[in-house]
């Protein structure tokens, strides 16, 4: 039966009105996106400048300098990689959110792929901007209130957080948010998820050490998976796959 | 007046806080700015409470492992410091590493509360920032720029109709891959190569947690309860880091 109510969001025509609205909510997205994110890189900043006058001291420029050059160039590579890989997953107001926000791979990213699921969005679409934007908003915020009160209560908290019998569950909370993730992900796209799987896992086994660089072998893992998808959609012909 | 005391003390907490107070008015001004749009548009805004609730569920375990980085972090940098950090910008992941990184370039010779002086700890404390940063300067630089190349791509047919969705789902499989591949790699090979003599842990948390996704999507599908599906990732997570409190005595 067709029904014109469906309220699904990929099924609801497009119209220009929409369109108009959205585009002048994109525009204002990137303007308050900069502002903020300008805002708080000064804050980032300038805070351990204002720590350093309470506390009547400096920071070692020198020290600081030769301590970028030899380490944040890799992390300026690493943030640029991951820039560029999920700023299109995110949409504007989300990837301004995210890279404000932080913690990008074990939280957000995973977060706003969830709810666009759970909603039904495509990626590149108006609907996913705004799911996206809701998504990271919210877990940015649940994030900032957890640890608000963890720190308020983190003398009482202290022992049964780091007690020994739970330091296996948080020592592994990235395995179980990616092995529920996998199910979900791998049972639709086996296909496009063998490959990968198999490449990264014999990497990891004969190079032990890159176990320590896992992020970065993200990009590899993900270029291969996005090519076999390309290969079968291109086979399916396009929108039927 | 201790070193530690004095990366304890109420004025930190306050500048830190502030600064978070900050970043959380900007994420609730984006939640609200976004709801509202998509109100206008004529969304369905039991999908977009959909979404809220499922992003918040879904938080809630993740964010307890951060209070845990923090907590980490808090013997030798202080409380307020890396709560900033985890709760702004930076990732658990990469903090830790940078600010040991950072330590031993200050001269330190790692992460260690005895040693840190106040001079130390704000140029860690700088570096920290420096290091981690770039997403957000080229998001503030270039996003609009970039978003907006993409657009036309697609609509100019630069690439075959329909595949950026699938891209953005693949590149999703090919960052899971990448992190259940060196869960294998560090049971294989994690103790000397091909020795099997890795932790197992992972892999077996990896697997409860899939057993039980597994689960909850046949009741939201088959049984047709719906609504455990904003809970499922949550649920699976719980339930499998259960799991690793129960086999972790077996290691």
């Amino acid at each position: 039966m067709t029904d014109n109510t469906d309220l699904s969001f990929e099924n609801r025509p497009e119209t220009e009105p929409d369109r108009e609205l959205f585009e002048a909510y994109n525009e204002r997205t990137h303007l308050f996106g900069r502002i903020a994110s300008v805002i708080t890189l000064v804050l980032l900043l300038g805070a351990p400048f204002v720590i350093g006058a309470y506390l009547g001291v400096s920071p070692d420029l020198r020290a600081a300098a030769s301590g970028f050059l030899a380490i944040g160039v890799i992390w300026l590579v690493s943030c640029v990689a991951e820039w560029l890989v999920y700023t299109p997953m995110l949409g504007a107001g989300g990837g301004y959110l995210a890279f404000i926000t932080g913690n990008l791979i074990n939280m957000k990213i995973p977060c706003a792929v969830n709810a666009r699921d759970i909603v039904g969005v495509k990626a590149g679409t108006p609907e996913n901007e705004i799911v996206s934007t809701l998504s990271i908003a919210t877990s940015s915020l649940v994030t900032i209130l957890v640890l608000a009160v963890g720190v308020a209560l983190l003398l009482p908290l202290q022992p049964l957080l780091q007690s020994p019998v739970l330091t296996p569950a948080f020592d592994n909370v990235v395995p179980a948010l990616f092995g529920a993730m996998a199910y979900k992900y791998f049972r639709k796209n086996l296909d496009i998820a063998a490959i990968p799987l198999l490449v990264m896992t014999l990497l990891f086994v004969l190079v032990p050490k890159l176990t320590g660089s896992t992020s970065f072998m993200i990009l590899p893992s993900g270029a291969i998976a996005i090519a076999l998808a390309w290969l079968k959609h291109k086979k399916a012909g396009g929108e039927k796959l | 007046m201790t070193v530690q005391s004095q990366l304890n003390s109420p004025f930190l907490y306050l500048l830190c806080g502030s600064i978070i107070l900050f970043i959380a008015l900007v994420s609730l001004f984006f939640l609200i700015r976004a709801y509202k749009a998509g109100k206008a548009m004529g969304l369905d805004t039991a999908k977009m409470k959909r979404a809220i609730t499922a992003s918040a569920t879904f938080t809630l375990l993740p964010s307890v492992g951060i209070l845990l980085g923090v907590i980490a972090l808090s013997g030798s940098l202080g409380v307020p410091w890396p709560w900033l950090r985890l709760s702004v910008i930076g990732a658990l992941h990469y903090e830790t590493q940078v600010a040991t990184a950072a330590a031993e370039r200050v001269g330190l010779g790692g992460l260690s509360a005895s040693s840190m002086t106040a001079q130390a700890f704000v140029t860690i404390c700088l570096l920290m920032s420096l290091c981690i940063m770039w997403g957000m300067v080229f998001s503030s630089l270039f996003n609009k720029r970039y978003l907006r190349r993409l657009n036309q791509g697609s609509k100019k047919g630069g690439g075959v109709p329909g595949f950026g969705d699938k891209a953005m789902t693949a590149m999703f499989i090919g960052l899971i891959c990448a992190y259940l591949g060196s869960y294998l790699g560090g049971f294989i090979s994690g103790g000397g190569l091909f020795s099997f003599g890795g932790s197992w842990l992972p892999l077996a948390v990896v697997l409860a947690a899939s057993l039980a996704m597994a689960g909850f999507l046949w009741l939201s599908e088959k049984k047709k309860l719906v609504w455990v599906e904003s809970f499922s990732i949550a649920g699976s997570m719980l339930l499998a880091m259960a799991c690793a409190v129960l086999l972790g005595k077996l290691q």
